[in-house]
């Protein structure tokens, strides 16, 4: 699969299915590159997956893309890894059964060959099937993640309530759906979200839920914060310290609600929780705060708005996750477990 | 015929556990503490373990359920109903996993890691039988029988790290756990401690009584003096009804006006709180968070004339957010209140949080 094929393939997966986040196009996209894949080695399958995640964000330069790419190079290695531990087993068990302590020195030598066969291709093909239905499972589980997510979430909002939010964000629509369904009664203020308007598509969607919605200007967030009971957005990406990294706008709605003392909740799926520790909003790097195409033409990039900022786990209240409601210092230990 | 007697004596004792926890909440105060709840709860989930009928784990696990959602109804604002019927069903859960044999299922969570490796959708459904299954569980509700026995006094051992002489400090109300606290720290530190009544129930004068007992010297302040002395204070030292799952307490009244005087004078809030304390509920819900009583207590109905003109309320609790506590002291030891998840990861299953 050459770059223009599997552009074109996350491309049509988007275009399938708008409601999809553009983790879950890129991660089933390098699935179906893996089923492609005629690669003899587990490294080499490694380093094409790693190649075609940085096509995949040349197309699209979210943090979400990169973060879904991420997980799936890591569920790769972790599969790979077991299958490598469940041969060397059976290898050892089976020598263990025809040698003697005599015997020792060959058999670390049996195993070592053991082990290196493993990389290469007669168990490569039963690894793959492995990764396959693996990623088939995994991608069953990550479907589910926004009705988990919206079932946790729909409790805080309650009867009468002002909602705040932030830009077009499909997580947040689905809480709301919910919540709608469960039939509250609430309304909602979405910003405007410059430089895309992307708060307009928000406002539309919520329109047909018949949700009493306001379009505000990104600058009357500190206006409008007074009346407002609790404020809820969605995120690009989680970042180790709890913090969250979402559009343009959302750190100065954090530090308004923190003044005016209003809950700041934030939903996100388990995939967007990313590697990254900023400490400050220079350190997250220039590849995801700018477009795509902003980054391939132009020069001066201090010239250009950035499309994102980040927000530190301080200004958050509580994150709501498919794996239960976190508190931002939960964060970190979710990745840990990953990673580590 | 024995079978028949012991499942009617078993369901007498629920019913008059059941009774127990609505009489004691009429609000004249607490008739019984919350270590008690605790242990006749899990006595009595003991006790349906041995007597009731089940095949499976599964069966027990909906047993339970059905007990604890009884009980939960008769008493809401009881939390440790509820945290005890989650802790033996987590008991319940590992015991069964143990006796399959799966070797690190220990970390039964959600988490990006499973979502990554497990091999099936498939959930587990408890069904299977295991004979040893019923010994384990009881004796594993056992060890969590003394571990509740032991909680007051694995407190109170870690007094004397936190109490210094000549140190003022302030608490509200009457907290059993506070007051073993205080005393221990007492047979060898002199200090100074300021009680503030928390009316309309007035604990406070109690816990000034058995502390100035325990030859502790005490001062009685109302609740309006609480920010006028707190300049004085090194300390504030509290108890709390529930932990919630966020790191917040939900205390007795007056407890939120304390800790904003301690945080507006950089006073450290120390909470005392054991284990069975901690509930996996976050503050949102309205309607079974606060509990209000009988309003005589704040304006008698001797008062006719005023009460036919205001509305009059008395709530028994309130919410004190996260960040004014700086730590909690439990039995295994002391925590940040950011570290709150952790501990409940440990104690409670996630599917166990709704009953």
């Amino acid at each position: 699969m050459n770059e223009e094929e599997l552009v074109e393939y996350f491309r049509t997966q988007m275009r399938k299915d708008p409601d999809m986040a553009s983790a879950v196009a890129a991660i089933r996209t390098l699935r179906e590159f893996l089923k492609r894949d005629k690669g003899e080695t587990i490294l080499g399958l490694r380093e094409s997956l790693t190649w075609a995640t940085d096509c995949l964000t040349g197309v699209d330069s979210s943090v979400a893309v990169s973060s879904g790419g991420e997980l799936f190079l890591r569920f790769i290695s972790l599969t790979s890894l077991e299958h490598q531990v469940t041969d060397a087993r059976h290898i050892v068990s089976g020598l263990h059964t025809g040698t003697d302590n005599s015997g020792l020195q060959r058999l670390w030598c049996t195993l070592a060959a053991g082990l290196i066969s493993c990389c290469l291709s007669q168990d490569l093909s039963r690894c793959k099937k492995v990764m396959e239905e693996r990623g088939e499972l995994f991608l069953e589980k990550i479907s589910m993640s926004r009705a988990k997510v919206a079932k946790l979430c729909h409790t805080f909002i309650k009867d009468g309530a002002k909602i705040l939010t932030h830009s077009y964000s499909r997580v947040v629509l689905r809480v709301l759906e919910k919540a709608a369904a469960e039939k509250k009664r609430f309304s909602v203020y979405v910003t405007e979200s410059q430089p895309d308007a992307a708060g307009r598509q928000m406002a539309e969607a919520l329109g047909k839920l018949n949700v009493p919605v306001t379009v505000v200007l990104d600058a009357a967030v500190g206006y409008v914060l007074e009346k407002v009971d609790l404020v809820i957005v969605g995120a690009e990406g989680v970042v180790e310290s709890g913090g969250i990294i979402n559009k343009i706008g959302t750190y100065q709605m954090a530090l308004c609600s923190k003044a005016h003392n209003k809950p700041f909740y934030v939903v996100a799926e388990s995939f967007k929780f990313v590697r990254l520790y900023p400490l400050n909003q220079q350190d997250v790097p220039d590849k995801f705060k700018y477009k795509a195409d902003t980054l391939k033409t132009v020069q001066n990039l201090s010239d250009e708005h950035p499309m994102i900022d980040y927000t530190p786990p301080s200004l958050i209240t509580l994150l709501f996750t498919d794996l239960g409601v976190l508190t931002p210092s939960a964060v970190s230990d979710e990745l840990i477990k990953l990673y580590l | 015929m024995p079978g028949a007697d012991k499942e009617t004596d078993l369901s007498e004792r629920i019913e008059a556990f059941l009774s127990d926890l609505k009489r004691g909440g009429s609000g004249t105060g607490p008739l019984r503490g919350s270590a008690e709840t605790a242990r006749e709860t899990t006595a009595l989930l003991r006790r349906v373990t041995a007597q009731a009928r089940w095949s499976s784990a599964g069966d027990l696990m909906e047993i339970i359920r059905k007990e604890g959602r009884r009980m939960t109804a008769a008493q809401p604002s009881e939390t440790t109903v509820g945290n005890m019927i989650r802790r033996v069903l987590k008991i319940i859960r590992e015991e069964y996993a143990r006796s399959r044999g799966s070797s690190e299922e220990t970390d039964q969570q959600e988490s990006l890691h499973k979502l990554l490796t497990s091999g099936g959708l498939s959930e587990e459904n408890f069904r299977q039988h295991f004979a040893p299954l019923k010994a384990n569980v009881i004796e594993a509700i056992n060890e969590l029988l003394t571990e509740l026995e032991g909680t007051t006094d694995n407190i109170a051992m870690q007094a004397l790290e936190h109490i210094h002489s000549n140190e003022v400090i302030m608490t509200i109300g009457r907290s059993r756990t506070v007051e073993a606290f205080l005393k221990d720290a007492a047979r060898k530190r002199k200090f100074h401690v300021i009680v503030a009544e928390c009316a309309p129930f007035c604990q406070g004068h109690e816990m000034a009584t058995s502390l100035s007992k325990a030859g502790i010297e005490t001062t009685v302040i109302t609740d309006a003096a609480i920010f006028a002395v707190m300049s004085r204070v090194n300390k504030v030292i509290i108890g709390t009804q529930t932990v919630l799952a966020n790191g917040g307490l939900r205390a007795v009244n007056g407890t939120h006006t304390l800790a904003l005087a301690a945080k507006h004078h950089s006073t450290p809030l120390i909470v005392c709180a054991p284990m069975f304390k901690l509930s996996p509920q976050f503050p949102n819900e309205e309607d079974t968070f606060h509990k209000f009583v009988s309003p005589h207590e704040v304006l008698p109905f001797t008062e006719g004339e005023i009460l036919s003109k205001v509305n009059v309320h008395c709530p028994v609790f309130d919410y004190v957010p996260p960040e004014l506590i700086t730590l909690f002291i439990s039995n295994i030891g002391g925590h940040a209140p950011s570290y709150i998840y952790r501990l409940m990861s440990e104690l409670y299953h996630p599917e166990d949080h709704e009953l």
